[in-house]
């Protein structure tokens, strides 16, 4: 008797509660193209896919780009970090085209995968990268310079129309505004411009997945240095290092986007 | 010598397995890196005249080039010694060797070119400058980070629209990206920023930074020409590229009229606004409605006091003075009260000799002159005999025919405008024969007084000023010789107000009563025909001979100067006048004064009753004029 009842009045309070938490559930997700409901499969067109992960693309390269104005501006300038991409960073051993003419000359479906790869090829150091962060600007010695709220150039780098536009798709609550929330914010867009990859991959290449290793970063060491100019040189150049294959992945995916969408007449 | 050191074991660490032994490249490099900073302590100073990069540039991330400065040559050789050689790191390793700029000439001179075979893109570079073999300057750099596009190209304007005014206008300022760089493939994309200024300025106006390449420009003056020009970078640089050609912007005349836009007084709207206050001034000034009018421009109260004669204040004749402010309603001196009888009791305690000489007629008969004249010549704007009470005949008659030498000077003018009251009533009466003359048959008996309770009695405070009159002294009956009295109701009007004309004229007051018949019949005349309110006392003297009918052979010659009342339309403004024409000075019956109604002979009129002067029986000698029913009530035996 108790069950039935429960059940009776649980049914529906469930459904309410499922409802309701999908519906905060999703708002923190930037909505991803989704198939109208009632199709059994369906395809999300590839224009909208690609839409949405130029405009992820675009977002992670302004805040990397920041991310570094606001790293450089802090900790770099006294300083003298001066050799920038000296070394190379984890990624290179990955063989992106580096120019145009190879980059258009790369079959899309190659290109795709290698920014699959890169893609994947972050999440650690990203991972570890909030946290050591958090560490840095929690640590006594190294605090934040007075005034760190925005950097400069590369806030007006982040035109006003762009950043609402770019809100507006990503639903974005607040712009971050210094180095941790930054990290943490790419940290989110970069797992789900995974995702979209995925896709765009599922549909360009009709579900034949190539699982290719992603390359290792070895960096982690340097990060946790006990000598501060060690570490803080670690992490410039990580930085560094994700700001340039943030630019890298979306100039492919601007390229790609032109050709596989509009078959290069953009 | 330190620097080939470095360099040599650089290339020993890149041959090394580069993959694996990554940790120790970075520290060599690390302190190659220091070390070479110490060699070049930066570009900023040319002061040792030695070449130095200047910058290294990519304008479409295909493509860059460097640049240097000659320097100054310290007896070196030719200047075409200096060279440029470049590394660049492959995937992770570095190349072996130094190489050459492969073109000196296309970007100039000190420039070195790197065409699109050469670039690679996210891919560090080390250059150096060697003069004659020596290393001058070095420069790391990926090409990422030098990008500064071209200008733009193809700027041009249209208009948007014109405000209202004609004053302001927009436009739409569109360009074109400069032709190298692939923005339509998104190989690079540029963001651009907009500057203006007016023609004669000299300081720019900067818009925000713009992705596309047209954006509209507000609120220029259609009166003025601008300047425009655009310059771009690649979005999160820092380096903005040259600003293209500056675009003239004339904007067409619209209006013919250069308006100014400074601050002009309102005139127009001065001018409407006083030309409706104005109207609204008049408006209300000429305006019918009197409510309206007296909201906004209500009159100035005028005095209708008759004020004092100051002469008065000069002889010191206070009491004169009292009078007169006693004539008036309000005034009223503290010690007295309601009760009027008291008042008169007092007076008559205070002044025993007045008693005796004259008696209250006469003294009511003075003061009746001064409330006369004061009352008439006051209240006169409901009264049809205004002429009659102009102040100034009244104040000629009075000088004229004074014959009162105890009176103050103000009881004389007054009572001679009482006087002259009188006279003109007495020319009334003429009109309307005394009741003398009329069969003495009990024809009109009385007052007439539709209804008793119409008749209003006496405002109290006429009452009391009749007191207050009391207080002058009597001097004289003389005075009151040539007075008329209303002794006779002529009318009864519609609102059942008793309008009484005058009696007959008395100007002697003893001879005409002198004769018994006569004074019979005069007080029968005066009791009937006059049809007069009379005082009580009067009216007793008629008494004793007959009810109404019959006049008592006594009748005094007071009698017959009955009790005067005076009265306009309205009763309110009675004034009571009682008095006789002055009891002969050797009669030494007291006149009676008061007459009660006695009877109420409805419709014929009222009995008056005259009452004796018992002085205890003060509470019906109140007014000599309009007894009140209660009073009536008790009069009546």
């Amino acid at each position: 008797m108790d069950n039935k009842g429960l059940s009776l009045t649980g049914g529906p309070f469930l459904l309410v509660l499922v409802l309701v938490s999908s519906l905060l559930l999703c708002k923190n997700v930037a909505s991803m193209p989704t198939c109208p409901s009632g199709a059994v499969s369906c395809e999300v067109p590839l224009g909208d896919l690609f839409d949405r992960a130029v405009i992820l693309s675009h977002y992670i390269h302004n805040l990397s780009s920041e991310m570094f104005s606001e790293f450089d501006r802090q900790y770099a300038q006294d300083r003298q970090f001066i050799t920038k991409a000296i070394n190379g960073c984890h990624t290179s051993s990955i063989p992106t085209p580096e120019d145009k003419e190879q980059a258009q000359q790369m079959h899309h479906e190659d290109l795709l995968n290698l920014v699959l790869r890169v893609l994947r090829s972050w999440n650690e150091p990203l991972y570890h990268l909030v946290m050591e962060v958090r560490a840095i600007q929690e640590a006594p010695g190294t605090q934040e310079a007075p005034g760190t709220q925005e950097t400069f150039a590369m806030q007006e780098a982040l035109s006003t129309q762009e950043a609402l536009s770019t809100q507006e798709t990503l639903g974005i609550q607040e712009t971050p505004n210094d180095i941790l929330s930054r990290a943490i914010e790419i940290e989110d867009r970069n797992k789900q411009l995974l995702e979209g990859m995925e896709k765009i991959i599922n549909q360009v290449q009709h579900g034949v997945r190539r699982n290719e290793a992603p390359s290792p970063w070895l960096g982690l060491p340097s990060l946790q240095e006990a000598d501060e100019d060690t570490r803080l040189f670690a992490f410039y150049e990580l930085i560094h290092c994700l700001r340039r294959d943030s630019h890298k992945i979306d100039n492919y995916l601007k390229v790609l986007k032109c050709r596989i969408v509009y078959d290069s007449n953009c | 010598m330190d620097l080939w050191k470095l360099l040599l074991t650089l290339a020993v660490a890149g041959s090394s397995d580069a993959f694996s032994g990554s940790e120790a490249i970075p520290a060599v490099l690390n302190r190659a890196s220091q070390s070479l900073q110490i060699v070049n302590p930066g570009p900023l100073t040319n002061s040792s005249g030695r070449p130095q990069f200047t910058k290294c540039r990519s304008p479409e991330l295909e493509t860059f080039s460097c640049y240097w400065t000659d320097g100054v040559h310290h007896g070196f050789g030719s200047p075409g010694a200096v060279q440029l050689f470049y590394i660049r790191r492959n995937t992770q390793e570095w190349t072996q060797e130094w190489k050459e700029c492969p073109d000196y000439v296309s970007a100039g001179e000190n420039s070195c070119y790197f065409n699109a075979s050469y670039t690679s893109i996210w891919v560090p570079y080390c250059i150096k400058l060697t003069n004659n073999g020596g290393t001058v300057d070095q420069k790391c750099f990926s090409v990422e980070e030098i990008v500064q596009p071209d200008p733009p190209i193809g700027l041009n304007w249209t208009l948007l629209n014109t405000s209202l005014t004609g004053i302001h206008a927009d436009i739409q300022v569109r360009w074109e990206p400069p032709s190298n760089a692939d923005v339509q493939k998104g190989w690079i994309v540029l963001e651009y920023e907009l500057q203006y200024k007016e023609i004669n300025e000299t300081q720019w106006k900067m818009m925000d930074p713009v992705l596309s390449t047209s954006v509209p420009v507000y609120s220029l003056r259609l009166d003025k020409e601008y300047e425009v020009r655009v310059r771009c970078r690649q979005r999160n640089s820092e380096k903005y590229g040259e600003f293209s050609e500056v675009l003239y912007v004339t904007l067409p005349q619209m209006s013919p009229v250069p308006c100014e836009e400074d601050f002009r007084f309102p005139w127009f709207l001065i001018i409407i606004f006083g030309m409706f206050g104005l109207t609204v001034i008049f408006l209300f000034m000429f305006s019918k409605q009197q409510r309206i009018k007296m909201l906004i421009l209500p009159p100035v109260p005028v005095p209708k006091i008759k004020g004092i004669d100051p002469d008065l204040f000069k002889e010191g004749k206070l009491e004169e003075v009292n009078t007169i402010l006693a004539i008036h309603d309000n005034y009223k001196p503290e010690f007295y009260n309601d009760d009027s009888w008291v008042e008169f009791i007092e007076l008559d305690i205070d002044d025993p000799d007045e008693k005796t000489e004259g008696s209250d007629t006469d003294r009511l008969l003075s003061h009746d002159h001064q409330k006369l004249l004061n009352i008439l010549g006051a209240k006169d704007d409901d009264s049809g005999r205004t002429s009659c009470y102009d102040p100034d005949i009244l104040e000629a008659d009075f000088h004229a025919s004074d014959g009162g030498d105890g009176t103050s000077e103000a009881a004389q003018p007054q009572r001679l405008k009482g006087e002259a009251d009188l006279l003109c009533l007495d020319m009334k009466n003429q009109n309307n024969p005394p009741g003398r003359d009329a069969p003495p048959a009990a024809g009109e008996p009385g007052v007439i007084l539709a209804e008793e309770g119409k008749a209003r009695p006496l405002p109290l405070g006429e009452t009391e000023s009749a007191h207050h009159a009391a207080h002058a002294p009597l001097h004289s009956p003389s005075p009151l010789a040539n007075i008329d009295f209303y002794a006779q109701v002529s009318d009864i009007t519609p609102a059942g107000s008793v309008v009484l004309s005058p009696g007959q004229r008395n100007k002697a007051g003893i001879p005409q009563c002198d004769a018994h018949p006569e004074v019979a019949s005069l007080c029968q005349a005066n009791f009937i025909t006059d049809s007069a309110y009379f005082c009580e006392a009067d009216a007793k003297k008629c008494i004793p001979v007959a009810p109404h009918v019959e006049v008592a052979a006594r009748g005094e010659p007071s009698f017959n100067q009955e009790d005067i009342y005076i009265t306009t339309e309205s009763l309110t403004t009675t004034a009571r006048r009682a008095g006789t024409a002055g009891p002969a000075p050797g009669s030494a019956m007291p006149v009676p004064d008061y007459t009660s109604i006695h009877i109420v002979q409805s419709p014929q009129g009222l009995v008056l009753n005259a009452t004796a002067l018992p002085r205890p029986d003060k509470e019906f000698l109140s007014s000599c004029g309009y007894v009140s029913t209660d009073q009536l009530n008790n009069i009546m035996p």
